[in-house]
């Protein structure tokens, strides 16, 4: 009998929620032999990653995964073996009783937020008992063996390398999406939230002596980008060149499509949660755009997150990282640290890499949730 | 007069407004699925997305057994209201240290009882305290919000500023360590805020 999993994802904002959820959904139909009921109540933000969803479908299967949308008002359904509510949304009242009711009652997790603090260690595992009378636990991604890891499905740093290794796959793929680089030219994608410190970046790369090829999926850099080329209304496809640098706008492409897009480019500029892990799978140079919060605690998370990545770089490399990734984060010029990185890119690529492999020998988060539930059992 | 000393008993809670884990301190009871469970530590942290959660340490008043566990900041809990009493430090009886209200009547708690107040906890200490009672039994002390305590041992000022931004590790007379203001030497008097364990400023020597 085939485990089930109901996972349950609320879209706040973006494509985060809807991202990893729907990104861990299939890996546990694909490798775990799952049966995975996917609750999402913004069936459009869903669309964006699977194109082929129909936004006006109660029910539908999407990669093998069942795609429900959350109604309001809830209708009761079956509870199932496991359930998931990702980001600490809110499941429906019924359903919470469902799960009580059964006569195992349901394995009840809270997937939390990706966070390099060491507090997350600490929390990662431990129940939140429930006047209910059952015990939800709290399931924390992370980036240390104490945590429940990153989401990576099997084979894909095999994938990334063997793409990585054929120059004709990248060409092909870049031809799919209309993107011709020059020979020499640096491919970068941007992928962030509004961000003062954009044009800064933008007017050093325009004004080296290296082609740029920057790679801008439609999103909320779009307006950044736009006023600093002086233009508006940019479409996908449309491409604009200003000194060494060329801007060319991408459609929003699926997650698959997005892997290969960050393993096509020398430097990943990413924002979030999802595209962030995503990068440090690519094994190239990134530059992490967090979600800001209140009172500027995300600006601890950037730092927790720094001090871990930065282990084992050269004085001088760290300082350039850091010196980029605080600028950007805080909305200021990086024209001056983006010049410092180039000093130490052979380094920061091959750091780039080593942390992806470090990375990868922990055990991805799908199999830790799986392994959490048998344990449970 | 020493309020709820005649009735030192749990009282049902007769208006039961729940109150989120944010709001629940250290030494407060919340009644869970039926079992009472005396809150021993709460750590608040932001999570992500402007949420945040408490990480608690629990013990079941009930059975005895502890536990910790995780709550979203704003999941709600049962408050049980708590007979408190006025008491002071007397003395430390392996295992346990002896307070005492102003009628003499003597309440005995182990470290695990105080938890939260242990590193506060010195010989001599004069601070009006609340013994927290449930069912009859002292389950916990509270501190004052603010306790004045003496520093028995710190670096001298490293950069002699005066303003109180600059830290340094200072330690108590228990052993306990609180980072002090730069200016600070030994044998000063402190004041410590109690809910966070932080200096507040120097004080006078208490009379």
């Amino acid at each position: 009998m085939r485990p089930t999993w109901d996972i349950f994802c609320s879209v706040v904002d973006n494509y985060g929620d809807i991202g990893v959820t729907w990104r861990l959904a299939r890996q546990l139909v694909a490798e775990h032999d799952a049966a995975v009921r996917l609750w999402v109540d913004d069936l459009l933000a869903f669309a964006h990653l699977c194109p082929e969803a129909d936004v006006r479908a109660a029910q539908q299967c999407r990669q093998g995964v069942d795609i429900r949308h959350w109604p309001a008002p809830w209708l009761p359904v079956e509870a199932a073996d496991v359930v998931i509510e990702a980001f600490a949304c809110e499941l429906p009242t019924a359903y919470v009783a469902a799960m009580a009711q059964r006569a195992r009652p349901s394995l009840w997790l809270n997937l939390e937020y990706l966070s390099a603090e060491d507090w997350v260690g600490g929390c990662h595992g431990l129940p939140s008992m429930q006047s209910t009378g059952l015990q939800k636990f709290f399931f924390f991604p992370g980036f240390r063996p104490e945590t429940g890891g990153l989401l990576r499905e099997a084979g894909l740093l095999e994938r990334r390398s063997s793409f990585q290794q054929d120059p004709a796959a990248r060409q092909a793929f870049l031809q799919r999406l209309d993107v011709t680089p020059l020979a020499s030219a640096r491919l970068i994608s941007l992928f962030a939230y509004e961000n003062l410190g954009l044009a800064s970046w933008l007017d050093v790369l325009a004004a080296g002596s290296q082609p740029t090829h920057m790679l801008v999926p439609v999103g909320r850099a779009l307006a950044d980008v736009q006023a600093w080329l002086g233009v508006s209304g940019l479409a996908v496809g449309a491409l604009q060149v200003r000194g060494a640098l060329t801007v060319q706008v991408l459609p929003f492409v699926t997650q698959d499509d997005y892997d290969r897009l960050l393993w096509s480019c020398d430097f990943n500029a990413v924002r979030g949660e999802d595209s962030f892990v995503r990068a440090q799978w690519a094994g190239r140079p990134l530059l992490w755009h967090i979600y800001q919060q209140q009172e500027n605690v995300h600006l601890d998370k950037l730092e927790a997150f720094l001090a871990l990545y930065i282990n084992g770089l050269s004085p001088a490399a760290s300082a350039a990282l850091t010196a980029m990734w605080q600028a950007w984060n805080h909305g200021e010029g990086v024209g001056e640290s983006w010049l410092a990185l180039q000093q130490v890119w052979p380094e920061l690529t091959t750091h780039a890499e080593a942390w992806c492999l470090d990375k990868a020998s922990q055990t991805d988060l799908a199999a830790a949730l799986v392994q959490f539930y048998r344990n449970w059992l | 007069m020493i309020r709820g000393l005649e009735i030192p008993y749990l009282h049902p809670n007769p208006d039961i407004s729940m109150k989120t884990a944010q709001e629940m301190k250290p030494n407060s009871v919340a009644l869970i699925d039926g079992q009472p469970w005396l809150i021993q530590k709460a750590e608040f942290t932001k999570s992500g997305r402007n949420s945040a959660i408490v990480k608690m340490k629990l013990r079941n008043l009930l059975t005895g057994s502890s536990t910790e566990t995780v709550y979203k900041a704003d999941d709600k809990l049962e408050p049980v209201i708590l007979d408190r009493v006025a008491v002071t430090y007397s003395y430390y009886s392996e295992p346990n240290y002896v307070f005492m209200d102003e009628e003499f009547n003597q309440y005995e708690l182990n470290k695990d009882d105080l938890e939260s107040v242990m590193p506060f906890i010195v010989d001599g200490m004069t601070d009006v305290c609340e013994a927290v009672f449930f069912e009859g039994k002292v389950v916990s002390v509270d501190l004052p919000t603010t306790i004045v305590r003496q520093i028995t041992y710190t670096e001298g000022s490293a950069r002699g500023d005066t303003s109180g931004k600059v830290m340094k590790p200072a330690k108590l007379s228990n052993g306990t360590e609180v980072k002090v203001a730069d200016f600070c030497e030994i044998d000063d008097w402190i004041e410590i805020d109690t809910r966070t364990g932080e200096y507040k400023s120097r004080a006078k020597a208490p009379v």
